[in-house]
């Protein structure tokens, strides 16, 4: 159908765009590095150019020190894994904005997420109660306590019509600070490695992980597990809630005319907070998802800095055109963007901060998808309608 | 006469489509210096559209632009101002939270090192003020400006920026009588220093009162230009619909059964002020009836509906819908036993993001027929929002798929009409049902209306246009400061003693009885 071809191309161009826009100028940008730097040859910036595209599918230096690549499954395997908390903070950001708020506050769902799941999943004790059953408990638990972090600045805007913006950078911070407190002296923290308190234990320790269903063999030497599987489905289920669903209906007939959903009968007030708990949920969901991994090691004094995967739901959600199906992708392009980064500090004399800058470009320019669609949508009135 | 450069503007045989469809087809258009130029269409003609072309926002597919015998090129807003057009759009386009003064320079500001020069503007702006009598406060934010006091600072917009040709999209459609009458003079006064107006709406008699000339176009083809001198309201009438209109309501003596709304002494705050909105109000609609609320704008009538209808909650009193009490009833039960067509339609009525299939199935989405556990069917909306659009004539490009945003406001009306009168409700209420709609669509819905009373549906309407009140009414109750002032009989009144009542200057003492 021609009207469907065009609304695909509608959303996905502009986002393209952003983000080829945003590997021109990390290219150029390394060139200026390598023209400055006196360690990095034409050879260096040509190989800095290559893993910033495709550094996911790099096998190292052959023998004479040119690039290999082909086929990785470590590092495709861990652009999935990282790809997983992305992919859910992304989905909680954009099903807010179709309710029409914005959910800045996902680092701060996410720290409790984070928090409630390692809770559960180390304070039960695998002797007594089922692995399985814990891991099931500890995904809740971040689901929940997610929800109720997001429910807080829902129930203020909804209630108070305070901005929730504004609530959401307060109740980040209150979940920084908060999380620090409950692990702070705790028996979570692993004492066990001399001179290293910054970390608690992994999830692993008490025999809690995510079962890896057969990823580990697709993608050898990954830390993937069925997360990204678990995430994936849950994209899917958002794309049918927000597009299929009376719910999901309700939610953008409030997010696009509050006046009108009142008229329409509809509680708007509590809508508000639901589409906040979603989000909320969501992202804490995101959390449990990564850190039941069981290999990750959190380090817990989090009071003077937000989980920059939380922030990352944002650009994730608008290059995906706040659509769920989206988000995979977008969350998974992000996710190899690091990679990347990681393989060019590796490889070539360049170091990691380029590859922060050049993700710090694509989130600044995914901002502006909406105006390039704006501007694509302008010029096929003007022109297109000539015979 | 036929010296062309004794146009303004000259539109010729402009084209313009959207998305494959012609809305505009051969249109000419020729504004004479100095006159003042009605343009006169259905909702949907593409009035708007020609306009908007002719402002630069949209660009004709085909077609000529002459300004004072010159060919030009207008490509956007600011090669409009070049030429010293300017436009009020139909829906204003200020800043809520600057002052009048500085909506006015925005965009054309006097600086001197960066700084604005308030100063000069004001200079320019107060001789303009006296010289139109186009009272604003220049200092007073826009949102604390009524409408009126919005329009008059786009006008000082326009003149402000020395445009010389001025349109005026539908501006009265959104005022009341004694705005409109102040608008009228102020037209008549800048037409005398010589600018040349362009003025749409769907008001005949204000047509004939101050235009030159009147340009009718249907469907997006030219039909004709004649002298308003020459013509009457049943000739423009015909001439735009392309058939024989019935200005006049034919209804039969209405036959009126057992009550369906009784509201007995309501009370709802303000928001405003410490005054109650609505003070002590009680009246009854019954089966078989329409009773029209007449009065100012701003009397209690929109509290009352809202309080009605379960946007507004309730201060003390009692509403019996269907005999069942509902004065705390939420929305949704509430709209069990009415349908609401609401006063202000871009913000309760339509959602202007959604289409139109979104749109018409706003009020049925939880039926059964449209969802299977929890899951909205599609198909059946489609089907259902495209029989809405089929029986009520609805004129949109692009069928259940329109985006709301797109299709013309009367149009926008006409679909929320059929969407609330399908819904098949005892009670209907509807405020200002035929604001912004034109001739041949207002007599679709007023016959609509009595045919609903016919039915036997108990029909309440507030409106602010006396002539519909005395043509679709059985009963009249006019509000005055929240209160009901008067209860007259249509057959029995005149519209002189209908606006004593509506001004304050009568009042009928409070009967015992709190019914009629
Ligand atoms: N931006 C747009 N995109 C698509 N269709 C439009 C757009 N603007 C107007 N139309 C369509 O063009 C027709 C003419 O609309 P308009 O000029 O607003 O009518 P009028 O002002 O005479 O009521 C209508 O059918 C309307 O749906
Ligand atoms: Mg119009």
């Amino acid at each position: 159908m021609n009207k469907n071809r065009n609304r695909f191309l509608y959303s996905t161009v502009p986002s393209l765009i952003a983000i080829l826009a945003g590997l021109v100028f990390g290219a150029i940008l390394m060139l200026i590095v390598c023209l400055m730097d006196k360690n990095i040859t034409l050879g260096g910036f040509w190989d800095g150019a290559r893993l910033l595209i495709i550094g996911f599918l790099s096998k190292g230096r052959d023998e004479l020190g040119n690039l290999m690549f082909g086929y990785n499954g470590t590092h495709l395997g861990n652009m999935l894994f990282k790809a997983t908390p992305l992919i859910m903070t992304g989905l909680s950001v954009a099903a807010a904005f179709k309710a029409g708020l914005f959910n800045i506050g996902a680092p701060g769902q996410y720290l409790m997420g984070l928090t409630a799941s390692i809770v559960i999943a180390l304070a039960i004790p695998s002797a007594s109660v089922p692995a399985g059953l814990i891991l099931v408990l500890a995904l809740l638990g971040g689901m929940v306590a997610g929800a109720v972090w997001g429910m807080i600045p829902g129930a203020l805007k909804a209630y108070l019509n305070v901005n929730e913006v504004i609530t959401c950078i307060l109740t980040n911070w209150i979940a920084a600070n908060l999380s620090t407190l409950i692990f702070e002296g705790s028996a979570f923290i692993n004492n066990t490695e001399p001179g290293k308190s910054g970390f608690l234990y992994k999830t692993a320790a008490n025999g809690v992980e995510l079962p890896k269903a057969l990823l580990d063999k697709v993608f050898p030497g990954s830390q993937v597990n069925s997360g990204i599987i678990i995430a994936v489905i849950l994209a899917v289920i958002m794309y049918f809630v927000i597009s299929k669903s009376i719910c999901g209906f309700e939610m953008r007939l409030c997010g696009s005319n509050r006046e009108a959903a009142r008229y329409c009968g509809i509680n708007e007030n509590a809508n508000i907070i639901m589409s906040m708990a979603i989000a909320g949920a969501l992202a804490g969901i995101g959390a449990a998802l990564y850190t039941l991994s069981g290999n990750t090691e959190f380090a817990w004094s989090t009071y003077q800095k937000l989980p920059q995967v939380g922030f990352n739901g944002i650009p994730v959600a608008l290059l995906g055109c706040l659509n769920p199906i989206g988000v995979i992708f977008t969350g998974m392009f992000m996710s190899a963007l690091e990679i990347n980064g990681q393989q060019i500090a590796n490889l070539t004399a360049y170091n990691e901060y380029i590859t922060s800058i050049i993700i710090g470009v694509i989130v600044y320019l995914s901002a502006f998808t909406k105006y390039i669609r704006g501007v694509m949508m302008h010029r096929r009135k003007k022109g297109g309608t000539k015979k | 006469m036929d010296n062309m450069h004794d146009h303004a503007v000259e539109m010729l045989h402009i084209d313009k489509a959207f998305n494959d469809q012609k809305v505009l087809d051969d249109i000419t258009f020729q504004l004479e210096r100095g006159e003042i130029h009605a343009l006169l269409g259905e909702n949907g003609s593409g009035k708007t559209t020609l306009m908007r072309i002719l402002f630069g926002i949209f660009k004709a597919d085909a077609g000529e632009i002459k300004r004072d015998g010159a060919t030009v090129e207008i490509n956007n807003a600011n090669d409009a101002t070049a030429l010293k057009i300017g436009m009020v759009h139909q829906h204003f386009e200020l800043v809520e939270v600057y002052t009048a003064l500085e909506n006015i320079v925005l965009g054309a500001e006097d600086t001197r090192h960066g700084f604005l020069r308030k100063d000069l503007a004001r200079k320019k702006l107060e001789g303009l003020i006296s010289n139109y009598g186009l009272a604003v406060d220049l200092d007073e934010k826009i949102e604390n400006l009524n409408v009126g006091a919005r329009q008059r600072v786009e006008i000082l917009k326009m003149l402000y920026r020395d445009n010389d040709v001025l349109i005026f999209d539908e501006p009265t459609a959104v005022l009341t009588p004694g705005e409109t009458e102040e608008l009228l003079q102020i037209m008549r006064n800048l037409k005398a220093e010589g600018k040349s107006i362009i003025f749409i709406s769907h008001k005949l008699n204000e047509l004939l009162a101050v235009s030159d000339r009147i340009t009718v176009i249907r469907k997006g083809k030219y039909i004709g230009t004649v002298r308003a001198a020459d013509t009457d309201e049943q000739t423009l009438s015909e001439m735009m619909v392309g058939r024989s209109v019935q200005l006049e309501v034919v209804k039969t003596r209405s036959n009126p059964g057992e009550p369906v709304l009784e509201v007995k002494h309501l009370v709802c705050a303000s928001a405003f002020s410490e005054k109650n909105a609505v003070n002590d109000v009680s009246f009854r609609v019954r089966a078989g009836e329409i009773v029209s609320i007449a009065g100012i704008s701003g009397n209690g009538q929109t509290e009352l509906i809202y309080a009605l209808t379960g946007l507004l909650p309730v201060k003390s009193g009692q509403i019996l819908l269907c005999g069942q009490d509902v004065t705390e009833s939420t929305v949704r039960k509430k709209s069990e036993n009415l349908s609401h067509i609401p006063e202000d339609r871009q913000k309760h009525g339509v959602v202007m993001e959604f289409n139109l299939a979104d749109n018409m199935i706003l009020r049925r989405y939880r039926q059964d027929r449209y969802q299977k556990a929890g899951m909205v069917k599609k198909d059946a909306i489609r089907e259902y929002a495209a029989g809405i659009i089929e029986a009520n004539d609805v004129l949109c490009t692009g069928g259940v798929d329109s985006v709301m945003a797109g299709m013309s406001g009367g149009n926008q009306q006409k679909a929320v009409i059929g969407r609330e009168l399908d819904m098949d409700r005892p009670l209907i209420i509807a405020m200002y049902p035929t604001r912004g709609v034109d001739v041949g669509a207002i007599e679709h819905i007023h016959k609509r209306l009595v045919q609903e009373r016919d039915n036997g549906k108990a029909v309440l309407i507030a409106s602010a246009e006396l002539s519909e009140v005395m043509k679709l009414a059985d009963r009249i109750l006019v509000m005055h400061e929240g209160e009901i002032a008067g209860r007259l009989d249509p057959e029995k009144t005149t519209y002189e003693e209908i606006g004593l009542y509506m001004a304050g200057a009568k009042k009928d003492e409070k009967e015992d009885e709190w019914y009629e």
